[in-house]
């Protein structure tokens, strides 16, 4: 058996080296992605307009600071939001293939957006004229508002729930019927309003603007600051409801604010980038096998860690460096990611079922 | 000082919606000692579950008081709750990769704050409670290692970190093999005895629980209990009663459990010592009556033991056989 452990010490040391390492590496996909793209800019250069120094060509200036330095921080804070949702929703359903849209966030958000964009083709324009749309506020905001909507009625329908399986059943019906409404929507849509739609489904991290990163920037602390109060009850949630209130929890104020927080976090990033999947069901998984351990206290910060560079990176392969295309950022999320976690899983050994959540 | 645990006229059950409550159980009257340990046994389905769900407050009440330590048990805070009870559940518990330490320090939850920083103190009740379950040796484990053994007494130990006056554990050794059983309960036993605790658990152990519980709960299909200690049980009937419905029947010369028999073959038996009352099992087994006497036309065995190798002797229908163990002599006996 190999089941005998290095010391904690030893342990603690690994953990912080792979701390330090993903700092290492976020920094490093940071200035990556300020310098790669369509045109590449040397680093000095970056540096330079970073401290706001002089004599850096003006169209670079203009490149880095309206369109990729948003960009890559747009992608950082999803990738942080949808990872701390996600490992969230996995903890509260002790579900492994729990991700941040499973109560149906998003399907809340896609149906705002498809009312917005192909139902104004009904009503005649009730938020248009916006088919070049991506930033559009009226996107997010419609986006939004659906999202809130889900969100209001989950902390609702969670009041009274008996256990978060229903809850989880409850969502998934709900996401179920939010598709059908969507696919009635796209069906008698005429075809550039349908494209529109499906380039909204895409997902992007591009064309967030500065005043719209603020605002999303406030959500994701706010969210991500909700689950830092969280460690203690989302261990205790890894035994389930009942040993939580027995050991003195207040589950339901802790159901509330995993719902909250989770929510919050997924509306969000869906309301100002589309719905991006895979990085929220996949990076707790890599987190739990990187630092080999289920413990909250542990995991909230290494999936900030990991959430924030696996999303630079999707980010910065979905630009395409060199090229002047860009992939659509959930092509890039599912196509690189999927076998990256298949390796992780199998690598494992037998038995160290951390996939158990 | 108050007893533990005490119920009066309580009344335990569903409540259905808006509907009349599903009643388990009515009038029940309980109590529980510090240094007791309780088993609660009855038949499958008839509400044993419900009965500790409702005394540790996970299940409301339908009527009737519970009394923790001489308070209401609907008076307590949750955290102060912890600080009385603590439970070990039924169902199997997959938490993942978490080390024993880790699992077991869950038990100080409700004496850590917001962020659960473990005090050093904290940290000695930890290894204490481990070392008094026996499985300090593996708090460097991850618990998904560990054999169904191991993880239920890191479960229990986890349970007696949170320093509880009540250990409450439903069917604890459900998924063990028997030695294991038999280790839970003996440390279930100690830990009352040893510790000041006041234990309840619930067992389909019967056996078990009449060898080590200090009081029997027993439930039956009517939600009834009778309480008592397992000898005065055994003797005024109740388990039997309790337990025969068909094909079982509890025999108060053993203590144990035995299928009723509907043999009517007879054979006679004789010889002695633990050989005697392992082959009357065997012959009771394959369908025959053991009678004191000797009916003639019946087969007649005779045990002899001898040194290094005991001897089974047959004698049917004129002819006389020996063999050398129980499988060979029931292979002879007539059909």
């Amino acid at each position: 058996m190999n089941s005998t452990l290095k010391s904690p010490t030893s342990q603690q040391a690994r953990r912080l080296w792979l701390f330090g390492l993903f700092l290492l590496l976020i920094l490093a996909l940071f200035l990556l992605s300020l310098a790669l793209g369509s045109v590449s800019i040397p680093l000095k250069d970056i540096w330079g307009v970073l401290i706001g120094r002089e004599g850096v060509r003006e169209s670079w200036v203009y490149i880095v600071q309206n369109s990729r330095l948003p960009r890559v921080l747009t992608a950082a804070l999803a990738g942080i939001a949808l990872s701390a949702s996600g490992l969230q929703m996995q903890t509260m359903f002790r579900n492994p293939l729990a991700d941040p849209f499973i109560l149906g966030i998003n399907s809340g958000a896609s149906l705002g957006v498809a009312i917005a964009i192909l139902g104004s083709g009904f009503v005649g324009g009730l938020f248009l004229p916006a088919l070049s749309l991506r930033g559009e506020f009226s996107l997010v905001l419609a986006a939004s508002v659906g999202a809130g909507l889900v969100l209001a009625l989950i902390l609702l329908v969670g009041r009274w729930v008996q256990t978060p399986t229903t809850l989880l059943i409850l969502g998934l019906m709900f996401g179920h019927a939010t598709s059908a409404v969507v696919s009635l929507l796209v069906y008698f849509s005429a075809p550039e309003r349908i494209q529109a739609y499906s380039i909204w489904s895409f997902g992007s991290f591009s064309g967030v603007n500065w005043t719209q990163l603020n605002v999303m920037a406030l959500v994701i602390l706010a969210g991500v600051g909700l689950m830092a109060l969280l460690p203690k009850g989302l261990n205790a949630l890894l035994l389930g409801e009942d040993y939580a209130r027995t050991m003195g929890l207040n589950v339901g104020l802790l159901r509330f604010i995993v719902l909250l927080s989770a929510s919050v976090l997924s509306g969000a990033v869906t309301a100002f980038c589309g719905p991006i999947g895979f990085i929220g069901v996949a990076v707790p998984h890599i987190a739990r096998n990187l630092f080999k351990t289920s413990n909250h206290k542990i995991l909230i910060p290494a999936i900030i860690l990991i959430g924030a560079a696996v999303s630079m990176a999707a980010s910065l392969i979905a630009q395409l460096p060199g090229s002047q295309l860009v992939l659509p950022i959930n092509v890039v999320t599912s196509l690189f990611g999927a076998p990256f976690v298949v390796w992780v899983v199998l690598k494992r050994k037998r038995g160290a079922t951390s996939f158990s959540v | 000082m108050p007893p533990v645990l005490q119920a009066s006229r309580l009344k335990i059950g569903y409540k259905n919606g808006g509907k009349t409550p599903k009643v388990v159980a009515d009038q029940l009257n309980l109590q529980l000692r510090a240094g007791e340990f309780v088993c609660l046994v009855g038949p499958n389905g008839v509400g044993k579950s419900t009965l500790l769900r409702t005394l540790t407050g996970l299940q409301p009440k339908l009527a009737g008081e519970i009394q923790l330590s001489g308070r209401k048990l609907d008076a307590y805070h949750s955290r102060d709750l912890a600080n009385q009870v603590s439970v070990v559940l039924t169902s199997p518990i997959s938490v993942g990769a978490l080390r024993v330490d880790e699992l077991a320090a869950m038990g100080r939850f409700p004496f850590t704050g917001l962020f659960d920083r473990m005090s050093e103190h904290d940290w000695e009740v930890v290894h204490e409670t481990l070392r008094v379950v026996g499985v300090d040796k593996l708090s460097q484990r991850y618990v998904h290692t560990l054999s169904d053994g191991e993880r239920q007494k890191v479960m229990i130990a986890r349970a007696l970190a949170q320093e509880p006056r009540l250990l409450v554990l439903d069917e604890p050794t459900a998924y063990l093999d028997l030695p294991g059983r038999v280790v839970v309960m003996n440390l279930l036993h100690d830990l009352a005895s040893g510790h000041d605790k006041a234990v309840l658990t619930s067992t389909h152990d019967l056996e078990l629980a009449l060898r080590h519980a200090d009081r029997i709960w027993l439930m039956d299909d009517e939600g009834l209990i009778s309480q008592g200690a397992p000898e005065d049980l055994v003797l005024n009937g109740s388990f039997a009663q309790t337990f025969n419905r068909a094909g079982v029947l509890f025999d108060p010369l053993s203590g144990t459990f035995d299928t009723q028999n509907s043999g009517s073959k007879s054979v006679f038996l004789e010889g002695q010592g633990s050989e005697l009352i392992w082959t009357k099992r065997a012959l009771h087994r394959a369908g025959f009556v053991v009678n004191e006497e000797w009916i003639p036309g019946s087969p007649r065995v005779c045990v002899r033991p001898q040194e290094g190798a005991t001897t089974w002797q047959l004698e049917h229908a004129g002819q006389t056989s020996a063999f050398a163990s129980i499988y060979d002599l029931l292979q002879s006996l007539p059909k």
